[in-house]
């Protein structure tokens, strides 16, 4: 009897660690997300949190990834960061670049230690982590005409100057989408938050984009986008 | 009760090389991250040693399951890791494997309280499950991984959190939350000894299940075994070589057993030797007694 009694409370105990274990794991998931399996987990990369160069498209990349770290040990800018079980769910452990907090530099060291493929080797001019995207209404030297000033930190800090960023005849800068690596150095170093009227806000943004090689890209897709 | 001398010990070499992998996997965010030295990269999902890397089997298999493709050097990085099973079983777990390394530093801290130590250490086991479960952990992760389609065991694999939470807190200066899963793991170490390894862990499953047919097993003498049963109660796995069990795919070849046996009884031996034995017959082993 004394035995039995033991063995009941023990599996009680497994069955409820058990149980707290599976939702605590299902929980990170969004449930009303389970109706359609392909979309049943929600990647948290979105404006500005993008995955580091040479990646896999984004619905591949979780699967891919073994979450090693190795990128973010080789990342000699320490600018590749983790999604933690808070922040990513089931992404919990793969890496991202946050371009607001520090951009890539492009070193491309990161992508020959994947051991999965995740992160694909290729040319600095390859990469497609992302496209900037300029607001205009925000943008400094666009609205010169209000602001009077003629800034062109954005054509400046462009790895690709003069072939992903271009000035017009009155300065003001241009993103040509098809050269764009989503970097982010432009969107990191641009300097209209500090313009008082835009309380903050920069007037770049990355935006993720779904495929990598240059071939590929139409800019219909960039502009849907 | 003889003891063997300290550097004939084969478990002095497992806490030697445990502490070393442990040291490696710790370290290396440190000099990575201070001294930008990349000579090392990662932890037990995947080590990149130079221009070798080294990827474990079953966060390769589930990034197989879940991508449905393969990539050439994440196979080649799990060559390695399954020679290494092929020939002498679950090693990884018992000489390497970082959690090991705290459940043994647990263990022997336990050692150390007065008039309690050797009961504290080699305690019995307060929650005892059927052995096959492991079996079915390994399925059950397998199943689930590919229900959600993303793997899973990436991210919660305690050997892999020691380095990933070394890292972050490194990196980033912050541990997340998923460190609450190695501290569960320790804990249910309390009650029964490995108890996650034992019962829980899908790698180990894995290891377990190419390790059957493993070269370097624990060899048990029954003519020369007194039957004190001490190997018993040393075995962190809960087995009993004291009957046999040391050949089975749940032993981890830690050598504890081999080391605490007073007669000699256990011992590491390769399994084909290349040399065909003869059976003796039997009228010379009753002239002897």
């Amino acid at each position: 009897m004394e035995k039995r009694k033991s063995t009941e409370s023990r599996r009680k105990f497994l069955k409820v660690s058990l149980g707290a274990f599976l939702s605590g794991a299902l929980t990170s998931c969004d449930l009303s997300r389970f109706k359609n399996p392909k979309t049943m987990v929600k990647s948290p990369i979105g404006p500005n949190v993008l995955r580091p160069p040479g990646a896999v498209p984004e619905e591949h990349f979780a699967q891919k990834c073994i979450r090693c770290g190795r990128c973010g040990e080789v990342c000699p800018y320490h600018c590749i960061k983790y999604f933690d079980v808070k922040t990513g769910g089931v992404f919990s452990g793969t890496p991202y670049v946050n371009v607001m907090e520090k951009p890539c530099y492009l070193c491309m060291k990161c992508v020959y230690v994947c051991p999965t493929g995740s992160l694909v080797p290729c040319a600095k001019e390859d990469v497609r982590m992302g496209v900037a995207v300029i607001n205009r209404q925000i943008c400094v030297t666009w609205q010169q005409q209000k602001t009077g000033l003629m800034c062109k930190t954005c054509f400046d800090v462009c790895p690709f100057a003069g072939v992903a960023i271009k000035i017009d005849h009155d300065f003001r800068p241009y993103i040509v989408e098809e050269n764009c690596t989503g970097c982010g150095i432009c969107a990191y170093s641009c300097i209209a938050d500090t313009w008082y009227e835009n309380k903050g806000k920069k007037a770049i943004t990355i935006m993720p984009i779904k495929w990598k090689k240059i071939k590929e890209i139409k800019l219909e897709d960039i502009k849907k986008s | 009760m003889a003891r063997k001398s300290f550097w004939k010990r084969i478990t002095i070499w497992r806490y030697l090389f445990l502490f070393v992998c442990f040291v490696i996997v710790v370290g290396n965010p440190f000099t990575n991250y201070y001294g930008d030295i990349n000579f090392i990269q990662g932890w037990f999902q995947s080590l990149g040693v130079g221009n070798l890397w080294v990827v474990s089997p079953l966060e390769g298999v589930e990034s197989i399951l879940t991508a449905k493709a393969f990539y050439m050097p994440s196979l080649v990085g799990m060559v390695v890791p399954v020679t290494l099973a092929f020939l002498m079983g679950r090693v990884f777990c018992s000489w390497m494997c970082p959690i090991e390394f705290l459940s043994m530093l647990t263990d022997k801290i336990l050692g150390l309280v007065p008039k309690w130590g050797n009961k504290l250490k080699y305690r019995p086991d307060l929650i005892r499950l059927s052995k096959r479960l492991l079996w079915f952990a390994l399925v059950t992760e397998l199943l689930l991984t590919m229900i959600v389609g993303y793997p899973l065991f990436v991210w919660w694999s305690p050997p892999g959190l020691v380095g990933r939470e070394t890292m972050f807190y490194v990196f980033y200066k912050h541990v997340t939350i998923e460190l609450t899963i190695v501290v569960v793991v320790l804990l249910l170490n309390l009650l029964t000894r490995r108890m996650f390894c034992r019962y829980f862990c899908p790698l180990g499953a894995l290891l377990a299940l190419i390790g059957k047919w493993r070269q370097l097993v624990i060899r048990y003498d029954a003519g020369v075994c007194v039957g004190c049963k001490v190997c018993d109660s040393r075995c962190p796995m809960g087995i009993k070589p004291s009957v046999g069990e040391s050949q089975s795919v749940y032993c981890w070849n830690c050598a504890e057993c081999v080391d605490a046996c007073p007669t000699n009884a256990l011992n590491f031996t390769w399994r084909d030797k290349g040399v065909l034995k003869v059976p003796s017959p039997p009228v010379a082993l009753g002239k002897k007694t």
